[in-house]
């Protein structure tokens, strides 16, 4: 049977649910070799800045058990060179783009939006105020219902491009920051970045991250997402919701649609299988037929979940 | 270009309990591989070890006639230990060949290089080795580690550049001269000795010491660096180092081969 596969969330339309988390991506050129990047959902490239960013010094990277630790620092080439050199041949290949975006200060994310003024080329801005390895802007207002709010107010009056809002699970309640988001104008969200862990080399007893502490992502990471993505997609309904956090398996992806992701974006899997994110959008189809699911979308917030009360042993 | 594709365990040969060399039937990427190129191998079911792990494509060889593509790989840690167990005909995936190789094209007949290596630094030498001695190339190899057992593939080197090009240098002096790698270098350099290039790779404080052997002597050279990377092909912004113009440049894309005064080895 043939299955759809199209998303519309608000006034984005997607070929199919599997897009690929920024950060993990490059600007999506680097995966021409291994992909077709007019196959895949959406590609939300590196997060750019005003300026170019050289990041932080090394060590960046360390292996956990099943995942791994990052602090960056957000390196990118920036939105001018993203826009004169990364865009135009991404745009060729047919990739249907998200522009991610980051800055220390609120003027500096509205100055990167006006930069992208009301170009066609990309298909919605992602706001990245959840990275935990910057000293400024970053996590300190995606920690912040209020900080979060006037933010997304000023950068949604800056542009008219579909806002998606990419917030940070290192949060008590993910449902206030949602809600403070929606409130502020996001169309949509994204959930989770990273969670703030650390590493050791107990020879040194010294960070294994220079920046100390590290964003941790992989499959250590996908049931806090999960959680994070029902629990939100309870309280708004309506919202769509990109999903995202550990997925490598075509029943990662279907994990997350129940939960109630509309669609779903592969994250670090991309370093270990530059091929993976290509693949799962045939087996996702795959998946539907043989299950006689007629529209990917169907399965969108499906989770039956009992009372908590029976649950109890007698 | 690179391809990511599957491919088997051909052999593997335990040197000792820390050193081993893995053969992988040469697919795409032994047509395609040159010296100083890396490839990225997942080792287990994807969850520990997690990432894939970065080696120098050792050489392009055959094992009982099929064609192969070698490793050589120090088991360090929990990815190194489970390449070296995988049972013969184990499918593994490798994404290669990466990386910018060691520029040798400009190399004339008549030219002599030196190749230098550190420990487990051999591994990018050996296919160079072979590929200068194909065009007819004169290399001398200086090669050093802690001891006789950190000296490998001794034989290949041999067969490829001439038993009389090979010197070694070991730590308590169980092979060769005692003494560091970088020592036996110097002591040819005074001696009159010059290279139309010096090709190298070793741990950090053999680059280090190196580097300013070079520069000091005026010779062109090139550096295989090595880097934890999660990717391999400069996605993950993982293994960067700092560089003299004072920036931070992807091992993996925009080297490992570069020159030595790409890098500042201040902060290094």
């Amino acid at each position: 049977m043939a299955v759809d596969l199209t998303v519309q969330m608000g006034r984005l339309r997607l070929k199919n649910p599997i897009a690929t988390a920024s950060g993990t991506f490059g600007y999506g050129l680097e995966f021409a070799d291994y992909l077709d990047l007019s196959a895949l959902g959406a590609i939300s490239v590196k997060g750019l800045s005003r300026r170019p960013c050289h990041g932080n010094p090394p060590p960046r990277i360390c292996e956990t058990d099943a995942g791994m630790l990052n602090a960056i620092g957000l390196q990118n080439v920036g939105v001018d060179a993203f826009l004169a050199e990364k865009l135009p041949e991404l745009h060729a290949k047919g990739a249907t783009v998200i522009a991610n975006v980051w800055g220390d200060a609120e003027e500096d994310y509205v100055a990167v939006v006006e930069r992208i003024g009301a170009d066609r080329r990309i298909a919605a801005i992602e706001l990245n105020v959840s990275c935990p390895n910057v000293v400024k802007g970053g996590m300190i207002f995606g920690n912040n219902p209020q900080a979060l709010s006037a933010l997304v107010k000023k950068v949604r009056a800056a542009t008219a491009h579909v806002l998606v809002v990419k917030l940070s699970p290192n949060v008590t309640d993910i449902v206030a920051v949602a809600q403070a988001a929606v409130d502020a104008g996001a169309d949509a969200l994204s959930l989770i970045n990273t969670l703030v862990g650390l590493a050791i080399d107990l020879e040194t007893r010294t960070p294994k991250i220079g920046f100390t502490t590290g964003g941790l992502s992989g499959p250590a990471i996908r049931p806090v997402a999960l959680r994070m993505v029902w629990e939100v997609r309870k309280a708004l309904p309506k919202i769509p919701i990109f999903g995202m956090g550990g997925i490598e398996t075509v029943e990662n992806v279907v994990e997350f649609l129940v939960a109630g992701a509309n669609a779903v974006q592969i994250g670090t899997a991309n370093f270990r299988d530059p091929s993976l994110a290509g693949r799962l959008v045939g087996e996702l189809s795959a998946w539907c037929a043989e299950r006689k699911v007629a529209r990917a979308s169907d399965l969108v917030g499906t989770l039956r979940t009992r009372p908590r009360e029976d649950h109890r042993f007698a | 270009m690179a391809v990511n594709e599957t491919l088997r365990v051909l052999r593997t040969l335990h040197y000792d309990a820390a050193h081993y060399s893995l053969f992988l039937q040469a697919g795409t990427i032994g047509a395609s591989a040159r010296p100083g190129h890396f490839a990225m191998l997942q080792a287990g079911d994807g969850l520990r070890p997690y990432l894939r792990r970065a080696f120098s494509i050792a050489d392009v060889t055959t094992v009982a006639g099929v064609p192969a593509i070698e490793f050589v790989v120090k088991t360090v840690g929990v990815g190194t230990g489970a390449l070296g167990r995988l049972p013969e005909g184990t499918p593994v995936p490798v994404l290669g060949p990466l990386g910018v190789p060691f520029p040798t094209d400009d190399l004339k007949p008549g030219d002599r290089v030196a190749l230098v290596a550190g420990g487990i630094g051999l591994a990018p030498l050996v296919l160079l080795a072979r590929t200068l001695a194909a065009r007819g190339l004169a290399a001398d190899l200086y090669y050093g580690g802690r001891n006789e057992n950190d000296v490998l593939k001794r034989a290949d080197f041999e067969r490829f550049l001439g038993p009389h090009r090979c010197r070694y240098a070991t730590d308590d002096g169980s092979l060769g001269r005692r003494g560091r790698v970088t020592d036996i270098l110097a002591h040819a350099l005074e001696g009159g000795t010059s290279y139309r290039r010096v090709f190298a790779c070793g741990p950090l404080p053999m680059f280090r010491t190196l580097a300013a052997l070079v520069e000091k002597a005026g010779l062109d050279a090139s550096f295989a660096m090595e880097s934890e990377m999660a990717c391999g092909f400069g996605v993950c912004l993982g293994c960067v180092a700092p560089t003299a113009d004072g920036r931070f440049a992807t091992i993996c894309k925009e080297g490992p081969c570069v020159p030595p005064s790409f890098i500042d080895w201040k902060k290094v």
